[in-house]
């Protein structure tokens, strides 16, 4: 049997990059959850939570971090306490395994994305010799745990694989509330994929490639050659397209519909408590992460800067590629609060209203989008410029055309006897109350006369 | 009145307006551009709202009606800002005391008789003093069953209970939020200064 050693320096960069990534997504997930919160409580005019600190309510630590939890930044620690504290329900009739299951099934497909999102470009590795025997050898790496040249493909299906936790709990739960969000999940997530794959794509045409590191190379190749530049530039419409559909896969309002409390109680997680449901909400927020990942790396430039040369792919050293991994998270950061915003701007939509939008307006929108791409590279015509007027042309002819289109004739209102608000036509309609109001000479209301009629 | 042959209270037909709902134009089916529109309403008051923290450096916001209530309260702050209208708020009760100190109830079960939430409970007794035939022996009042409605001050002949402005009563147990006669006439104690018989 030969030696492992010495590792490749993919493989140690790639453990490394495990390690560290992991932490720090876990430890930013509970500070989205108080930045939601917060972004959320100032859009609505109110404060958000302020009081909490890292004291946990002891007087010892209350003096040791004196100071912190100024802008109640322990919320997120002691929620996540209460969370460890409370009691472990599951309802009668739950199914056992697959109730404990499914919080799991939703987080580790959100985890496992993150193996392909380049964090920070080439790394070049020295031979690292430990008590004489030669441990990795030199060469460069990138930092990612794998630089597989399916990339985006592998992304796309682990992603899909999220939507078994929703539906898996829903249906374990034994509520019928809960399977009714579960469903609308798995319904949402199939209709979204669609356009999500074309707008994906329309991308993939033009860069003729999907290993995510060769597409953030390919935005930041020279604008002045004409094919460089964020991939956003070439293809608005389709990085439109696609951050819908992201939020449609996330469950992030205006497509929440999983959830939907004011419908389905709490939606999938209604039966949730404790622990099992803090992993269905780390769940939430770890798919908008990779999500948002996702999406900076196809359309934004992944970790480059304009301008910033430790952000450029020839830069390999130590220092570029801390900057290269903090320009990305914050990237993703921004577009994780920008979901935020969005929440609080756009009234959630009718669960007919999500699925007619996709299969109405986003995938006829993307299949065009793919076709125009096709002709413009088979054309060869792929200058940034180029696509962007294609771009605006096709996004033009579909408003424009948009109100030539028939018609959907579903969920028309239909006129009903007695009814108030449709009523058959012809039928009268009473408008005020039929009983009346009690007045002095009419103490009951209404009601002289009439066979309920108080005998005096 | 001028249409006193008429139901005045009845919605009639020509009290109804009926609206239809606005057609959406070209530009506004498209949503995009309404959808930024929206964007810049959120970000408003997002920024208006900021700062709202302690910090002293960004100041009060112009948005944000928020009251931080231990460090704020109601009592200090104007009537037309927030504040409270403290003659006629209606907080936890007390029994007051006439000239002479002693309890001024004469145990004529007016309070306990208009009480909805039957909260009041008075054990009457012949009074040892000259000037009144009655007094309460006991006078109870569960501040927990209480809706604050204020009857028993209206209904009280004497003026003996009264509501207060004190409104943030804890207790630690059911039984310590039965308030008795040396309770409400200690509530009396503390509050006279605040708000006058």
């Amino acid at each position: 049997m030969p030696s492992p050693f010495p590792l490749s320096p993919q493989l140690f960069v790639g453990c490394i990059t495990v390690l560290v990534m992991i932490h720090v997504i876990l430890g930013i997930i509970p500070f989205l959850i108080y930045l939601e919160r917060k972004i959320s409580a100032y859009i609505q005019d109110r404060i958000g939570p302020n009081r909490v600190g890292f004291d946990l309510g002891l007087p010892l630590l209350k003096t040791l971090t004196r100071g912190f939890g100024f802008w109640g930044l322990g919320q997120s620690l002691a929620d996540g306490l209460k969370f460890i504290l409370k009691e472990d329900y599951r309802p009668f009739g739950a199914d056992k395994w697959l109730f404990t299951l499914a919080p799991a099934c939703a987080v580790v497909p959100a985890f496992v994305g993150w193996a392909i999102i380049p964090w920070g470009g080439h790394v070049s590795v020295p031979e690292i010799n430990l008590f004489g025997a030669n441990l990795v050898s030199a060469g460069t790496a990138l930092v990612a745990v794998a630089d597989i040249n399916i990339g985006f493909v592998f992304l796309l299906a682990v992603a899909a694989v999220g939507v078994y936790g929703v539906t898996l709990g829903g249906w374990a739960s034994n509520n019928k509330y809960s399977f009714l969000g579960g469903l609308r999940c798995s319904a949402g997530m199939i209709s979204y994929e669609i356009p999500m794959g074309l707008s994906i794509l329309a991308v993939l045409l033009v860069t003729g490639t999907v290993r995510p590191s060769l597409i953030v190379e390919q935005q930041i190749s020279s604008p002045l050659s004409g094919t460089g530049g964020w991939l956003f530039l070439a293809q608005p419409l389709a990085c439109l397209l696609f951050y819908t559909c992201i939020l449609a896969e996330a469950n992030r309002a205006p497509f929440d519909n999983a959830e939907a409390e004011q419908e389905l109680v709490g939606g999938y997680h209604t039966e949730y408590s404790a622990m099992r449901f803090a992993l269905f909400f780390l769940a939430e927020y770890a798919h908008m992460m990779t999500s948002s990942a996702f999406c900076v790396v196809l359309f934004f430039g992944g970790y480059h800067v304009p301008g910033l040369w430790l952000t450029y792919p020839e830069e390999t050293g130590l220092l570029a590629v801390l900057v290269k991994v903090a320009v990305l998270v914050t990237k993703v950061l921004l577009s994780v609060c920008f979901m935020m915003v969005i929440r609080w701007t756009i009234p959630r939509i009718r669960y007919d209203q999500v699925l007619k939008l996709c299969w109405q307006s986003l995938i006829p929108a993307s299949i065009t989008l793919v076709v125009a791409t096709s002709i413009m590279v088979y054309q060869g015509w792929t200058a940034t410029w180029q696509l962007f007027v294609m771009n605006v042309l096709v996004g033009g002819a579909m408003i424009a055309l948009f109100p030539l289109l028939p018609k959907a004739d579903v969920n028309k209102r239909l006129p009903m006897a007695g009814s108030r608000f449709n009523p058959l036509p012809g039928e009268p309609v009473i408008t005020g109350p039929v009983g009346g109001i009690a007045r002095a000479d009419d103490p009951i209301g209404g009601l002289a006369g009439s066979a309920f009629a108080p005998s005096r | 009145m001028s249409n006193a042959g008429r139901n005045t209270m009845t919605i009639q037909e020509q009290d109804i307006v009926r609206l239809a709902r606005p057609e959406m134009n070209r530009f506004e089916a498209v949503y995009i551009p309404e959808i930024v529109k929206g964007f810049g309403i959120t970000m408003r008051h997002f920024f208006t709202s900021f700062g709202q923290s302690k910090l002293p450096i960004l100041g009060r916001s112009k948005t944000t009606r928020t009251m931080q209530y231990p460090e704020d309260r109601r009592e200090n702050r104007d009537v037309l800002d927030q504040g409270m209208q403290k003659s006629n708020f209606r907080g936890v009760h007390r029994l007051n005391r006439d000239s002479a100190g002693r309890v001024k109830c004469v145990a004529c079960m007016m309070c306990p008789t208009i009480c909805p939430a039957n909260c009041i409970h008075i054990v009457a007794a012949e009074s040892p003093w000259e000037d009144r035939e009655k007094y309460p022996a006991k006078f109870e009042i569960d501040e927990l069953r209480c809706i604050f409605c204020g009857m028993c001050e209206e209904a009280c002949p004497v003026d003996a209970i009264e509501l207060t402005t004190e409104y943030d009563v804890v207790g630690l147990s059911r039984q310590e939020m039965v308030f008795d006669k040396e309770k409400l006439l200690n509530v009396f104690d503390v509050t006279i200064n605040k708000k006058p018989m």
